[in-house]
């Protein structure tokens, strides 16, 4: 498992990724942890697959103790579906999740962490000095979905929105964009089913401050290609399997 | 380690073909009662010729619900027993991730802190397991309990026969009542006796 830290400020970011050792025929996932003082709150923490990997990943940044909260953008495998084996490990930690999906994501095992349901509004979450905003992102793909954003680091964590479905040990920015478009172009059309819902999401995060933008499959987006992606994306034709 | 994978998909194998054999039997003992409704008309009709007949009837009955409350009985604690293999699975799955991660995390700075949460996954499954090995004994018992009313049952059988060969012309009808009753029994005799080979092997898994 690679790690890269993508913020370093009163607290850090880190994006956990391309592990060489995952089975090949499941999707490679970027999972991201906010490190402050005392807490650790880690961003769809992954598949069954992943769990270990993960875990000894986080290791050379924390504590297992400290791994306070965890936050599931959606209710898919490739997300949250390792939830049972955190729930043995960090039995004390908290779980932020779409209160719409409560009932379904916990059939992956939550038996001990505590389930924060978000309203379909949003939220924050609050870890020492960081104060994480929980951005709206329903429909980008799933019906209830959320992306984080931290202004101060001004990352958004914007889940499947920004994929790219790349083969394995790809750099962890994009470097071309006009070249990285056409990796991202299927996954957008075909998952992404409302024109509307993306209108409306673009809207939202063009009034943010972004510097990087950090999804859970393929490349980040930094600096300039953060717009690029903005642009290219409002003009796309999404929900194209009808 | 490769046992331990394989372990869990053979006990729930076994769990669910526990609760399939008990649904038989449970079908059965519905069958003898039947049986033995049929039994008393016929043992009715045929008056003095089947006196020693009609309080066989009787039994048959009570045989019949007896095994059904066993079953519905155990079929709760079944549920639970399930419940457990869930546990258990869930469990040792995790100790197996957790022992997986310590040993991708040597080295790393924080390494060290994964021992606390593998000590209580350990803990909590050694748990487990004491458990689940106390519940396949409690059951095993249970279906020793099972057991009865069916051998119960093929005496019953028998003395059926030796009543029914004095009822004159009810003797056919009365003969099929009889070797329906010992049929039904001998098939709870083994569904039963195959549940507790299950229990067996999932204790020695």
């Amino acid at each position: 498992m690679k790690m890269t830290k993508i913020y370093e400020g009163p607290y850090q970011w880190i994006m956990f990724g391309r592990d060489e050792n995952k089975p090949g025929n499941i999707i490679d996932s970027n999972q991201y942890m906010v490190r402050t003082a005392n807490r650790c709150l880690i961003m769809d923490p992954g598949g069954i697959e992943l769990f270990a990997p993960m875990l000894a990943a986080v290791m050379h940044h924390a504590p297992v103790d400290q791994i306070t909260d965890l936050f599931a953008s959606h209710q898919d495998p490739d997300i949250i579906s390792s939830l049972g084996l955190w729930d043995q490990a960090v039995p004390n930690a908290k779980l932020h999740a779409a209160a719409l999906w409560e009932g379904f994501i916990r059939h992956f095992g939550c038996n001990s962490i505590e389930y924060v349901g978000i309203p379909d509004s949003g939220g924050t979450i609050k870890l020492d000095n960081a104060e994480l905003q929980i951005i709206p992102a329903h429909y980008l793909h799933s019906s209830v979905n959320f992306h984080i954003y931290d202004p101060q680091a001004k990352i958004l964590m914007s889940g499947d929105v920004g994929a790219a479905l790349e083969g394995p040990g790809v750099p962890m920015f994009v470097d071309k964009f006009d070249s990285h478009v056409e990796k991202m172009r299927f996954f957008h059309q075909r998952w992404m089913p409302s024109n509307q819902a993306k209108r409306v999401w673009i809207d939202r995060v063009r009034m943010l401050d972004i510097d990087i933008l950090a999804p859970q499959h393929g490349r980040m987006f930094k600096g300039d290609d953060v717009k690029r992606f903005l642009d290219w994306f409002e003009s796309l034709q999404v929900g194209i399997a009808v | 380690m490769k046992s331990k994978r394989h372990k869990a998909p053979s006990q729930f194998v076994a769990v669910a073909s526990i609760a399939s054999e008990l649904s038989a039997v449970m079908e059965v003992a519905k069958e003898i009662s039947l049986a033995a409704a049929n039994a008393k008309a016929i043992a009715f009709r045929a008056g003095e010729k089947a006196r020693g007949f009609q309080p066989i009837t009787d039994f048959i009955n009570e045989l019949a619900k007896e095994t059904i409350e066993l079953i519905n009985d155990f079929n709760g604690h079944a549920l639970t027993f399930y419940q457990l293999t869930v546990n258990e699975h869930k469990i040792s799955e995790a100790h197996s991730q957790l022992e997986k991660a310590n040993k991708l995390a040597f080295g790393a700075q924080y390494a060290s802190s994964l021992i606390v949460p593998m000590d209580g996954v350990k803990l909590r499954m050694q748990d487990c397991r004491r458990q689940f090995k106390g519940h396949v004994i409690k059951l095993l018992d249970q279906l020793e309990t099972v057991m009865h009313p069916a051998r119960a049952a093929r005496v019953i059988a028998a003395n059926s026969r030796i009543e029914a060969s004095q009822a004159g012309e009810y003797l056919q009808s009365l003969q099929a009542v009889a070797e329906s009753v010992d049929k039904a029994a001998q098939v709870i005799h083994d569904n039963v006796q195959r549940c507790r080979s299950l229990l067996s092997i999932i204790v020695t898994v």
